[in-house]
């Protein structure tokens, strides 16, 4: 109950006049941002930083607490009617959104389940912030190097359920993700590997670039093919909010996995170095073990509520190992710590105690934020889905443009313009010869977290393997992925044994 | 008294850039006398929110605030592509003219280590402006720790204990190194597991994950205050002052003092103007004098304030170069 009056006592620094104006400001920004393909609530948060410098701590935290929040709404607008994700959590979003958004017609519908699990994730993620938040942060801590391997392990097989028709071809691609993965300083001993003395690849390869290029601009390519074709999405609904309006049976099937999603993608977050791409991928990939009315991948609900709820919610419990400890959950967790310091506060420890004001009052703009961002990104729908009614050969050099701009604005630099078009060319040449980039992308992810934590775990237990078995945390997960393997072994030979029996 | 203000004002900002100007005169001897005529490009290799976009957020703001740079302003630039080499190169590069003597770098020794061990760019490519400040390391236990003191870990290590020091990159690395080859022991006994920044490492070390934790003091100093971290060795020449007090310093236990400073500097590029770098040498120099660089910078970041000018820097950072080089077998 304390923490209730807490929170209510945050609401009383939110609610005056001035940090309500900077939450709608930064919700708007952070849509605005979130929706260019590109910058990410990371080059977000990191680019309005400087300026918040000047601000009180208080106002400037609220600001880009909402920026960072709102962000994850936005990057899936981009996802669902151009199939070019806003951000990275919102490579999983595109998956499901565009098929629903083109094949099955129901654009307005696509949007409006994305922002509404958003909301539902999110809302989970902050009741679970504000009464457990430190007791969360404390777990957080228990998963040293050799737990998160072994959840990173877990992780890594549900690439599985993302490599669609053909398992070589998805093992092919999982593999050139690792191999793209490693390239740049090695992360424990700043060796470089793979930069050919090539001096901008000492850094390795900017994922953001890599997705936008992966994901977006073989799109162009993609359509530049078929510009001639005439707009297959004939927009029959009206394009209002009526219009887009979900039914009660597309509620029914949002629901479940949105609220299952909440509750990973806040754990997820809370976890050292995830975030909430990492949230993203395995709220959907957890999405596969149960049932959804269509399959997925080919524009179903569930996909689409699974990851955005999934990411929202990483994106408020990574939240807790901030403000408790003052740990950065996510990278642009790090980015918000440097500016606590700017701003003339101690993160740390101590933080909830010596400044409640700022810790709580944080917290209950995470939820004005919500809400906010809600209600601004439902009343956009209609204005959004026109998009699809501008012609292919217009589109393209718009798309291009944005392209490029996000791709350079990672680093304000050509290169991530041009890893953009190489990745670009490679994406279309996979996709012309039936490669899903999913998997790819998801190793290029998980595999440099994998590599550094199981490093670090072996540093520790002298190179011996007995360190993932001998803590129980680590243990368990272990016993998750040998289940996970075995199962259709055991499946494949028991239906082999049932067919000889008849 | 708006128009009595406004012209105080005035008189003030005259007398500050004839101030400038003729302090740069008299260092720059016969040569042009210099003062910026247009926006200062300043250089970050990292990313926004991070300790050298602290350090120079920290001069830049004193600059400006105290009118030393003839009322322009900076631009902060950051450049972090190839994990900061392809910044670094670009400003080593500049042609000599109006942008060299408008362009500013921040580098650490953080920097250094990597740009010399990885790219064949050295220090002898930039023109050294000022050296402003020195961070020093110490080693911490956490709360679950077996051992209680420096005496202990050391005594154990000595018999055979294997133990496990978590920290940052660059010149905690460098520290790690000079530690154990003063206490005679091997890599093996006092394994390192580097992490991205040094709060991964404390990450790590709060869930006990590993025995040792290696830290600047101010990233630890919050968690020291909450009881989570507990400081057993200063890896410096002198006990560090406050909440840190409590931790030896080697030559207290009967070794040599290790200490892989990591300084803070600002350099420029090496075309720069003779009499640019006398003028930005004496900018960074008033703003090192300052209260806000002493009290706010220097005091809250747990640094010592270790000015040096141009030249006293170009000789300590050659020195430290050539001593790193060897030190990683690739003397020069």
């Amino acid at each position: 109950m304390e923490n209730l009056e807490m929170l209510l006592m945050g609401f009383s620094v939110v609610l005056t006049f001035q940090n309500v104006m900077v939450t709608m400001l930064g919700a708007v920004l952070g849509l605005v941002v979130g929706a260019m393909p590109g910058i990410g609530s990371l080059a977000g948060v990191a680019l309005l930083l400087p300026l918040t410098y000047k601000f009180n701590p208080t106002t400037a935290i609220i600001m880009l607490g909402a920026l960072y929040y709102s962000n994850m709404y936005g990057g899936s607008f981009s996802a669902i009617l151009l199939n070019i994700p806003g951000d990275s959590p919102a490579v999983m979003t595109a998956l499901d959104g565009y098929p629903m958004a083109t094949k099955r017609n129901r654009p307005g519908q696509a949007l409006f389940t994305s922002n509404l699990s958003s909301f539902i994730g999110g809302f989970i993620g902050m009741v679970i912030l504000t009464f457990m938040g430190p007791a969360l942060a404390e777990l957080g801590l228990k998963f040293g190097p050799a737990e998160m391997t072994s959840l990173l392990l877990v992780a890594m097989t549900s690439i599985g359920w993302l490599v669609g028709e053909s398992p070589t071809k998805g093992v092919i691609l999982t593999l050139v993700g690792i191999l793209l993965a490693t390239m740049g300083m090695d992360t424990l001993t700043g060796s470089p590997r793979y930069d050919f003395g090539n001096m901008y690849l000492l850094g390795g390869i900017p994922f953001i670039p890599f997705v936008i290029g992966a994901v977006g601009f073989s799109q162009v390519l993609k359509l530049m093919t078929e510009r001639n074709k005439k707009v297959d999405v004939n927009l029959t609904q009206k394009l209002t909010i009526k219009g887009s309006m979900l039914t009660l049976h597309d509620v029914r099937r949002l629901v479940p996995p949105a609220i299952r999603s909440g509750f990973m993608g806040t754990f997820v977050g809370v976890l050292p170095g995830a975030g909430a791409t990492t949230g993203a991928f395995l709220g959907y990939a957890a999405q596969k073990a149960f049932k959804s009315e269509k399959p997925l991948g080919s524009g179903a609900i569930e996909g689409i509520a699974s990851c955005e709820s999934a990411n929202n919610a990483a994106a408020a419990g990574s939240f807790a190992p901030l403000l408790a400890l003052g740990i950065p959950g996510s990278g642009t967790g790090a980015v918000l710590l440097g500016g606590l310091m700017m701003w003339g506060l101690n993160p740390g420890p101590l933080l909830f105690s010596s400044n409640p004001d700022f810790a709580w009052g944080l917290i209950a703009s995470l939820f004005l934020a919500n809400l906010l961002t809600l209600f601004i990104s439902l009343g956009v729908i209609p204005f959004l889905i026109k998009i699809l009614t501008v012609p292919v050969r217009i589109l393209i050099p718009i798309i291009t443009v944005v392209c490029v701009v996000g791709s350079y604005s990672t680093s304000n630099s050509m290169y991530g313009v041009i890893i953009m078009f190489l990745s670009g060319l490679f994406g279309y040449v996979l996709d012309r010869n039936g490669y899903g980039v999913a998997p790819m992308l998801l190793s290029f992810v998980l595999a440099p977290l994998l590599e550094s934590n199981m490093r670090k775990a072996f540093i520790i237990s002298n190179g011996g393997l007995g360190i993932f078995v001998d803590k129980p945390i680590s243990a368990f997960l272990l016993l998750i992925l040998l289940a996970i393997v075995v199962t259709p072994v055991v499946k494949f030979i028991l239906r082999k044994v049932g067919t000889r029996k008849q | 008294m708006r128009k009595i203000a406004l012209v105080l004002a005035l008189v003030l900002l005259a007398s500050v850039s004839v101030f400038a100007n003729g302090t740069a005169e008299a260092a720059g001897g016969a040569e042009k006398s210099f003062v910026p005529t247009r926006n200062v490009d300043w250089y970050v290799t990292s990313s926004p929110g991070g300790g050298s976009d602290i350090f120079t957020r920290t001069i830049t703001d004193i600059a400006v605030k105290e009118d030393l740079i003839n009322g322009k302003n900076f631009v902060i630039q950051y450049k972090t592509d190839g994990a900061g080499e392809v910044g670094r190169l670009l400003v080593s590069n500049i042609k000599a003219g109006v942008q060299a003597d408008h362009t500013l770098l921040t580098f650490n020794s953080g920097d250094l280590m990597p740009m010399v061990k990885n790219t064949s760019n050295r220090f002898q490519n930039f023109q050294p402006i000022a050296h402003m400040a020195v961070d020093k390391h110490l080693i911490f236990i956490g709360e679950s720790s077996k051992y209680t003191s420096a005496e202990e870990i050391i005594d154990a290590l000595k018999h055979g204990e294997r133990l496990v020091l978590g920290g940052s990159k660059g010149d905690d690395i460098a520290c790690h190194a000079a530690l154990i080859k003063e206490l005679g022991i091997t890599q093996d006994q006092l394994s390192y597991i580097a992490h991205d920044a040094t709060s991964g490492a404390i990450t790590a070390i709060l869930g006990g994950h590993f025995d040792l934790l290696i830290s600047k003091p101010a990233a630890a100093s919050q968690y020291v205050e909450a009881g989570k971290l507990t400081p057993v060795l200063a890896l410096s020449t002198s006990r560090f002052p406050g909440n840190l007090s409590g931790a030896p310093t080697l030559s207290e236990l009967g070794y040599k003092n290790v200490e892989v400073p990591n300084w803070r500097s600002v350099v420029a590029p090496k075309n720069m103007s003779a009499a640019a770098v006398s003028y930005w040498s004496n900018v960074m120099k008033q703003v090192s004098e300052t209260e806000a660089w002493q009290k706010g910078y220097i005091e809250k970041q747990k640094l010592v304030p270790d000015f040096m000018d141009t030249d006293t820097y170009r000789a300590y950072g050659m020195k430290f170069q050539a001593d790193y080089l060897e030190s990683i077998g690739k003397s020069e």
